[in-house]
């Protein structure tokens, strides 16, 4: 093996300690300065808690996770194998690497300011998108079907999948059984969505109550159709905790997004693992820009001043590193979960409970139909779907959370041809993504009934936090733990700018902008889309 | 034959990821500077500093597209990501004739290839700086000359890999291999023209996804098409 070359007593401006989204947008974010970086991660993957791991990973995932209790980021973790999957002619997992499983899956609006910033920085020609078609919301209520009429045809006897509308075509096309009534209230809520800041005399003295209040005595919209709009707030909590001004912002950003980069869609995802792609993309920016990547090697003791030197004006900070290297930086980025600091700040305050599960059949029904008019598969570059099961749809307890499932379809290149994978999440316990997954499997028509070959359960946490920006003490910037949105997370975007800013000082420039590197793309770059 | 000029319209085109590999200062860039802009840099420093690099290759019957990923110093501490490897279609895998433990190194990087990639990659081994043999020395040793040393060999030959070791061990890999020297140029070209004619038909993405046993994988969100917020309601162009 090539001679590892030492780290040992080397000097840095920057030490960027983890290899999650935020560090990852901050090493772009640097990558065409001056600065002398350093990126270590101490996990030997790239993505932190946004990684995407192949199947071998995810076990030494889980036992990490096991046995770790220095991070309170994820817990609970395990992983299970159908038990027939090695039948003669039953369906198969492939091999590990045909997996890429992402630990966060995160759908990005197509109005979000981080697809500008990707485009502006030109990594985005490194990265593949695929948008996330129709959301279905599974519902029992039959009064639902009959008033709004879903176009599809995958009825169980315990409850069928209604297509969420976002558009007026949405409602006008919808079955011609539906109660007229309820149509029109329908497109009264959508058109008041699309403006509705300017509307706050209606809202406002409803925004800290439950939407559903809301939509019952503002637009008398029955009741039944609530959780058509529940839907789209990707709200971790039951209705009765989904405030008007969390939810109105929340539904009118998907409306919004919807038909911005091509009709049928709100959402996009990069293939292959989805922000664990974005960090390692970022990552190599930052390595073809200068920066020094290593993995497996975190940081391993509380920096302290460094010994001044002469003729140097900016105070050092001495760290060690994993390993035994010593070294000096300006800076230090990164995560409570990167930093060798008791995390202080973070008290856990909430509780995702996830699972991924693979699923032998390609749900291909779900996932490709009915687009939106004048959308076809072949036209628009559908990768998955979003099922939402509303409080209590599952068992009938009104105080149960929602659970959401996000289907990826093979085509997002996170399983073998043929199978697809299904992200689970709620804030309620465990058993119930289960319920959900296998409520969906049994609602979609496809011969042989696809069935779950692998499914991995965890526990993810984060802390509450008060304020925006990164938290800055004596040369060391703290990231916040990521999000448990379902959602790309906007506030990333400010909390990386200013940390970038706090670097790079006044001669910052514009964040995330570069003109293309030299002698790259003679030709047809970038339209090749 | 590499020609950066302007391709015959009629003939298909497409493109190929080719990712670099080996060890430090073993030529990896020069290579890729020779084929792509003809030029080389004495004493040039580490990494290309760009995404990639592309340039084209005409074969008689369709344009091959290179698409050129560099390392970009991430393999030094063992730290390339994942999608350095995905679809990539070709590798190059470097050694310097002049330095044996480099053809060990690059016997690490095939195998992690093969553990990493693609399983119908095409790898070509490369021992580069060429120029720094005597001409005759490729034929005559067996002698390994003894390895751990950069030192410059006597009378102008400073070959420590004999031809017929790495030429043995990409036959036994099934690898392409290439002698070359990105100093002069010699035989640069004729690694990417042959990499380009290795790979089979069926593995080539048209421009716009026409190749047979695909699935639509060109199909993709265009993110430069985001239209004026105001245009979104029911728009379906």
């Amino acid at each position: 093996m090539e001679p590892l070359e030492t780290l040992n007593e080397t000097e840095w401006d920057v030490v960027i300690a983890g290899t999650g989204i935020q560090q990852s947008l901050l090493a772009l974010a640097l990558s065409r300065s001056e600065k002398r970086i350093l990126h270590v991660d101490k996990n030997d993957y790239y993505g932190g808690a946004e990684a995407a791991l192949s199947l071998q990973e995810a076990e030494s995932w889980v036992q990490s996770v096991q046995k770790d209790n220095s991070t309170v980021l994820f817990t609970d973790a395990k992983i299970e194998q159908a038990p027939n999957v090695d039948e003669e002619d039953g369906p198969k997992l492939g091999f590990s690497r045909a997996y890429s499983l992402a630990l966060a899956p995160q759908l990005i609006y197509t109005e979000s300011k981080l697809l500008g910033h990707l485009v502006s920085s030109k990594v985005y020609r490194q990265l593949e998108f695929l948008a996330m078609g129709n959301w279905w919301v599974y519902t029992t209520d039959t009064s639902t079907t009959n008033s709004l009429q879903s176009t599809s045809e995958q009825e169980h006897k315990n409850g069928k999948l209604v297509k969420v509308p976002t558009t007026r075509e949405d409602v006008v096309f919808s079955d011609k059984s539906v109660d007229l009534r309820s149509k029109r209230a329908v497109m009264k809520v959508l058109r008041f969505l699309m403006d509705y800041e300017q509307q706050t005399e209606l809202w406002e003295p409803y925004s800290m109550q439950p939407l559903p209040t809301f939509l019952t005595e503002k637009f008398k919209l029955p009741t039944s159709l609530h959780n058509l709009f529940l839907a789209l707030t990707l709200s971790p909590d039951t209705p009765a905790n989904t405030t008007t001004a969390y939810a109105l912002s929340r539904i009118a950003r998907h409306l919004r997004s919807t038909g911005r980069l091509g009709a049928g869609f709100s959402s996009v995802i990069p293939k292959w693992g989805g922000l664990s792609e974005l960090a390692q993309v970022s990552c190599r920016a930052g390595a073809v820009g200068g920066a020094v990547y290593v993995l497996g090697k975190g940081i391993a003791g509380s920096p302290t001043p460094a010994p001044t030197k002469e003729n140097v004006s900016t105070p050092l900070n001495a760290i060690q590193l994993d390993g035994g290297d010593a070294v000096n930086t300006a800076w230090i980025v990164g995560s409570e979960a990167d930093l060798p600091r008791s995390p202080t700040n973070l008290s856990p305050t909430r509780t995702c409970s996830r699972s991924i599960s693979i699923i032998s059949g390609p749900l291909t029904s779900l996932i490709h139909e009915a687009l939106a008019e004048g959308a076809t598969p072949s036209t628009t570059p559908i990768g998955g779907t979003v099922i939402v099961f509303p409080s209590g749809s599952l068992n009938g307890f009104a105080d149960t959370p929602p659970v959401y499932l996000i289907v990826h379809s093979d085509a997002m290149g996170e399983c073998p041809r043929g199978q697809s994978v299904i992200y689970a999440s709620t804030s309620g316990k465990q058993e119930i993504n289960a319920l959900a997954v296998d409520c969906l499997l049994r609602q979609v028509a496809a011969e042989p009934v696809p069935k779950v070959l692998w499914t991995m359960q965890y526990e993810q946490h984060a802390g509450s936090w008060q304020e925006d920006e990164a938290v800055e003490h004596e040369g060391v910037i703290t990231m916040k733990p990521s999000s448990l949105d379902l959602v790309f997370d906007e506030n990333i975007l400010s909390e990386v700018e200013s940390a970038w800013k706090k670097v790079l000082g006044d001669d910052a420039g514009t964040f995330l902008t570069f003109e293309d590197r030299n002698s790259v793309g003679d030709d047809d770059d970038g339209d090749e889309a | 034959m590499a020609d950066a000029g302007a391709s015959p319209a009629p003939k298909p085109s497409s493109s190929v990821k080719l990712v670099l590999l080996g060890e430090a200062a073993v030529g990896k860039s020069s290579l890729v500077m020779r084929f792509v802009n003809n030029d080389f840099q004495e004493n040039k420093e580490p990494t290309i500093g760009a995404a990639f690099l592309t340039q084209k290759c005409n074969l008689p019957t369709r344009t091959i597209k290179f698409e050129i990923w560099d390392t970009a110093g991430q393999e030094r501490f063992a730290s390339l990501a994942p999608m350095y490897y995905r679809n990539a279609q070709a590798a190059l895998v470097v050694y310097d004739i002049t330095k044996s433990t480099s053809l060990t190194k690059a016997q690490h990087w095939v195998a992690e290839l093969q553990r990493q990639a693609s399983p119908g990659i095409v790898i070509a081994l490369v021992g580069n700086k060429l120029d720094l043999a005597s001409p005759s020395s490729s034929s005559a040793d067996d002698a390994d000359g003894g390895d751990g040393g950069d030192e410059e060999a006597d009378e102008g030959d400073a070959r420590k890999v004999p031809t017929k070791t790495a030429k043995a061990y990409a036959e036994e890999e099934g690898l392409l291999f290439f002698e070359t020297s990105a100093k002069t140029g010699e035989r640069v070209a004729e690694v990417f023209t042959a990499i380009a004619n290795a790979i089979p038909e069926t593995q080539l993405k048209g421009p716009r996804g026409a190749a047979g046993g695909q699935r639509q994988e060109e199909s993709r969100v265009n993110l430069g098409a985001a239209k004026d917020a105001s245009a979104k309601e029911g728009c379906a162009c």
